[in-house]
């Protein structure tokens, strides 16, 4: 027979009984056998009964043989070829130096690749050869191609990734994998960056091969990284905000590194880190209070020294948003008056308002009695106007003189106040026997700051008048009581009258003072007296209002039917005012994301309201991209939309931080000031590809001893004695049944056993 | 005196109490007319509106006396069914024997004084209970207010601490030791009174007392003044006394 072509076998039943039949069979020739035993129970010389036991046993079995039909069968069978996957590491590690000062890694491995072709080659034999690269995605390369160096400009390493798309047949390949050669740098940022955790190690084994690996690069090369920051999306203003920095030195040794917190250009913050040998990771927490409301970027930055692999990632920049919680207001009233009864109810209503007040309820010369007997507490003139004035958003005086109680020397914290609104805070005087030049503010520091001049000792108009909106009053959002100009007109004119203000002056042009609402038939200097006027200094804001009765903008005008709305809406916009709440500005700017890719469009989302707080249709806007330096890096212009929206599209910046800062013309026209809104956006400057350049060899090692695989490393090393799993055996070609029962000693056995077991068994009396 | 104690933090207070403040400021009365000072408006009703007629003006005196507070001389008669009733955000409603019932109108016109942020202290002198000024006043409050319902203060209330730390009532009399109120929006827009503060505060041109205050005296008149400051610091600054700051010190002097 053709026994050459066959290069297998194994048993077959040829029976055309089913396999139920057969197993029928067995019991059937099992049970003769027992029945047999339990019928001699009574001989008494056992090799008689084993005897004719195992005659029935010998008979049983060759009925079954007979009854089985076995065959044996030929097989033609060949061994399959499996793969080899060759992933060659094209991210952009792979140009860093292999070693110190030495080639790119990628040159490291064409040079290899060249050498060691042959070698790999030879395996052919064995398995299918396939070559990947692999860096932002895996895909089949010509191993020519390595050879001559591939251009390593993928944005990631993901070691566990390639393996399972090579393994699954990312080369359109469905036969089976015999096992993996890994050539890389092993800086793996996806599934092993925190290395071969026990979920990697698990997925790893899955695949069911050996990974082999050849590393890639020793020694990291000097380098020092801001590699992460840690912090909150937003942080609330005047609070402290710490951010925890996290860096990564190499190749240093004992050396002190000053790292700075920066936002847009200023430092907020500084920290010193002291390198140590055998150190690389260090923790270093920047704390600042931020003094503003809005978006910033800001920025961690670590000097750049010499020799260093990558001097991008020694700063990283983050977008914070700086928001209040809630309004912090300081009310502090001379004495208890209407005024201050329904300011205090309004502020105290406001969810969004944290009041703290503080209310002159006797003076030295009233008499209650015995002190104990009062719930009257100490004037805590140095907290409030000293260590705590500071974590007030707003300072609101109602008729309150600082002179009366030289005891506790007020005074002194006169310039504190200025100084507090200068930097950034708000302030408010209401009129009243003790404010304003009754209260002989003239003269001192926080007159400097007031919206209008105060002259001590100008007294005050007791005669009943009714105040009208200067030009400015008329679009400023604290004097809008309506929508549009005829109804804000209507509204303020339907207001009772106020029964007198303190007389005072209007600052000169070029203050940054304006008189929103004015006293026509009272003129002081010729020039009518101020009601309510505001004021932009240093980088605070200023609101007077020079009656002690605007609380009859409410709970007067409520007794004609008008309700308090006016009240509410003065001193609701007047807050919001005061404390620069960013929902109040005309123009609003909105990035689509804080921090965009390089490269990526950065797009702003623009929003502009009119001087009737409409949407301003057709408006045109300017934007304005502006670096770190104040340098304008890119512009857009865009039109407003009818429901007053717009967006535009900045040509893509580089790495870096960047003031979004967006303008349209203002209330005032062409000649006036223009609305702007600014916010801010960070371009990533390295994503983790080139922030460490550090080669981890000990992670290929660990991948290559949890498959079984060998390892090897350059430079230095050469390839590595592959371990492959064994290829499967797989049946392809003819088989053929030889029957081996159809012999006719079977048969003749058969009869033997039964005649033999016939004839004993009636020698010996058993029949 | 007041170094010892704490207000914000662990930080002792610096500046002298108000209490020690050195200099006395001029009790200059003046202001922007009548409107910027605290003057009580009496409501005039159709019964005995005006039973103890002194007994605001002595009430303004000791105010100015013991307080900061800007008074105006005398108590100003208003007409509910009058404008000008939002003029003097705290009302005083006095009687002797029954109240005849509001109008309708003139109801409305109080309700919306007291929903826009008014205050009403109304004082029973007729010493009644369960008759006279108290039944109809209650009914007529009931019907002011629905929605509020009258009400004892509770002993810890911030009316009870507004200036004084009190823990008696005061009045001509004491038929009840408790004061009641009406609320709205948390804050108390009615105060009801059975004890006659008003007798209590009473005193004739020639300087005598015009009521003995029984049974408590002279000490339960001093208590009824105590009572009229707090009512008027009440209407002035609300739960000025509940801020956080003044509780350590409260609390303090109160044990």
């Amino acid at each position: 027979m053709e026994g050459a072509s066959y290069n297998a076998w194994r048993l077959a039943a040829l029976s055309p009984l089913p396999r139920w039949a057969l197993a029928l069979l067995a019991l059937a020739a099992v049970a003769s056998v027992v029945l047999a035993w339990r019928g001699l129970r009574g001989e008494p010389r056992p090799h008689r009964r084993a005897a004719l036991v195992a005659l029935r046993a010998a008979s049983a079995l060759l009925a079954l043989f007979l009854l089985a039909e076995p065959a044996v069968q030929l097989l033609q069978t060949a061994r399959v070829k499996n793969r080899l996957a060759v992933l060659v590491d094209a991210s952009r590690s792979m140009r860093f130096p292999g070693e110190p000062g030495g080639a790119p890694r990628s040159e490291v491995v064409a040079a290899f690749v060249r050498d060691h072709r042959a070698e790999l080659e030879r395996l052919s034999d064995r398995v299918d050869l396939e070559w990947y690269a692999f860096g932002s995605e895996v895909a089949p390369v010509d191993p020519a191609a390595v050879a001559r160096g591939l251009a390593s400009d993928g944005g990631k390493t993901d070691v566990l990734g390639a393996l399972q798309a090579a393994a699954s047949g990312a080369g359109g390949s469905s036969r089976k994998l015999a096992g993996a050669l890994v050539v890389s740098d092993g800086a793996d940022n996806a599934g092993l960056a925190d290395g071969l955790s026990a979920a990697a190690r698990a997925e790893i084994r899955a695949l069911g091969v050996p990974v082999n690996a050849l590393a890639v690069g020793r020694d990291a090369p000097r380098d020092l990284a801001v590699e992460r920051v840690a912090v909150d999306d937003f942080a609330f203003v005047r609070n402290t905000v710490t951010v925890e920095a996290t860096l990564r030195a190499r190749g240093f040794g004992r050396e002190e590194v000053p790292v700075v917190l920066r936002r847009e250009g200023a430092v907020v913050a500084r920290g010193m880190v002291r390198l140590e040998p055998g150190k690389d990771r260090y923790t270093l927490p920047l704390s600042f209070a931020p003094d503003a409301t809005g978006t910033f970027v800001f920025t961690v930055a670590a000097p750049v020294y010499p020799g260093e692999a990558v001097v991008e990632n020694n700063a990283r920049s983050f977008v914070l948003r700086v928001i209040r919680d809630r309004v912090r207001v300081l009310l502090v009233a001379g004495r208890p008056t209407w005024d201050e009864r329904f300011l205090r109810g309004l502020l105290k209503q406001d969810p969004n308002v944290d009041l703290v007040s503080f209310f002159i309820l006797r003076t030295n010369s009233d008499n209650p009695g015995p002190q104990e007997e009062l719930s009257l507490i100490p004037f805590p003139v140095q907290e409030i106007f000293g260590e705590q004035l500071r974590t007030f958003d707003a300072v609101i005086f109602v008729n309150f003189a600082y002179g009366p109680y030289r005891a506790l020397e007020i005074d002194r914290y006169l310039p504190n106040l200025r100084d507090y609104v200068r930097n950034g805070g708000a302030f408010a005087m209401l009129g009243g026997d003790q404010s304003f030049g009754e209260g002989r503010y003239g003269e001192t520091p926080l007159g400097e700051v007031l919206p209008v001049a105060v002259i001590d000792g100008a007294g005050a108009s007791e005669e009943e008048l009714r105040p009208r909106l200067t030009p400015e009053g008329r679009r400023h959002p604290v004097t809008s009581l309506a929508p549009g100009e005829a109804a804000n007109d209507a509204t303020w004119a339907a207001l009772p009258p106020v029964p007198g203000i303190n007389l005072t002056r209007p600052l000169a042009a070029g203050s940054g003072a304006a008189v929103l609402l004015e006293a026509p038939s009272i003129l002081v200097g010729g020039r009518p007296a101020p009601v309510v006027a505001v004021r932009e200094v240093g980088a605070g804001r200023t609101l007077a209002v020079t009656t002690d009765a605007s609380w009859f903008w409410g709970f007067l005008a409520a007794e004609s039917g008008q309700g308090n709305r006016a009240y509410q809406r003065f001193w609701s916009s007047a807050l919001r005012w005061l404390v620069r709440d960013p929902g109040l500005g005309p123009l609003q700017a909105e990035p689509d994301a804080s921090a965009v890719e390089p490269g990526a469009p950065l797009g702003v989302t623009l929003s502009v309201r009119g001087s009737d707080w409409g949407p301003a249709a057709g408006k045109r806007v300017a934007v304005e991209l502006v670096s770190e330096d104040g340098k304008v890096v890119s512009r857009a212009e865009a039109i407003a939309g009818a429901d007053g929206t717009a967006r535009v599209e900045l040509a893509p910046p580089g790495p870096g931080a960047y003031k979004v800062v967006a303008r349209a013309e203002g209330a005032a026209g062409p000649a006036g000031p223009a609305d702007v809104a600014a916010t801010a956006v960070a371009v990533r400057g390295s994503g983790p590809e080139d922030s460490d350049a550090a080669p981890r060899p000990e992670l290929l090692r660990a991948l290559a001893e949890a498959t079984g695989g060998a390892f090897s490393a350059l430079p230095g090393g050469g390839l590595p004695d592959l371990k492959l799993a064994d290829p499967d055996v797989v049946e392809i070609g003819r088989r053929k049944d030889v029957p081996v029962w159809d012999r006719w000693w079977f048969l003749a056995g058969l009869a033997c056993t039964l005649g033999a077991e016939w004839i004993l068994r009636r020698r010996w009396g058993w029949w | 005196m007041s170094s010892r104690h704490r207000l914000i933090g662990r930080r002792s207070l610096l500046g002298a109490a108000l209490a020690a403040a050195a200099c006395a400021w001029p009790g200059r009365a003046r202001a922007f007319g009548a409107t910027s000072r605290l003057q009580i408006g009496q409501i005039q009703h159709g019964g005995r509106w005006n039973p103890r007629p002194t007994a605001i003006r002595r009430l303004g005196w000791e105010l100015a006396r013991r307080t900061s507070i800007e008074v105006a001389n005398d108590a100003l008669p208003v007409r509910l069914d009058r404008p000008g009733l939002h003029r003097t955000p705290m009302l005083y409603l006095a009687g002797d024997g029954p109240l005849p019932g509001f109008s309708e109108p003139e109801r409305a016109a109080l309700r919306r004084h007291l929903q826009y942020g008014g205050f009403l202290l109304v004082d029973s002198a007729d010493g009644s209970d369960g008759g006279g000024f108290d039944a109809s006043a209650r009914r007529e409050l009931a019907r002011l207010l629905p929605a509020a319902p009258l009400g004892a203060i509770p002993r810890e209330h911030v009316l009870y601490k507004s200036f004084y730390l009190l823990d008696r009532q005061g009045g001509r009399v004491l038929v009840k030791p408790w004061l009641e109120a009406q609320a709205l929006d948390g804050r108390l827009a009615v105060v009801y009174s059975q004890n006659d503060l008003g007798g209590a505060w009473a005193r004739a041109e020639a300087g005598d007392w015009e009521y003995p205050c029984t049974p408590g005296g002279e000490a339960q008149r001093e208590t009824a003044f105590r009572l009229g400051v707090n009512l008027s610091m009440y209407a002035l600054c609300t739960d000025y006394k509940d801020d956080a700051v003044h509780l350590p010190f409260i609390m303090k002097r109160r044990s």
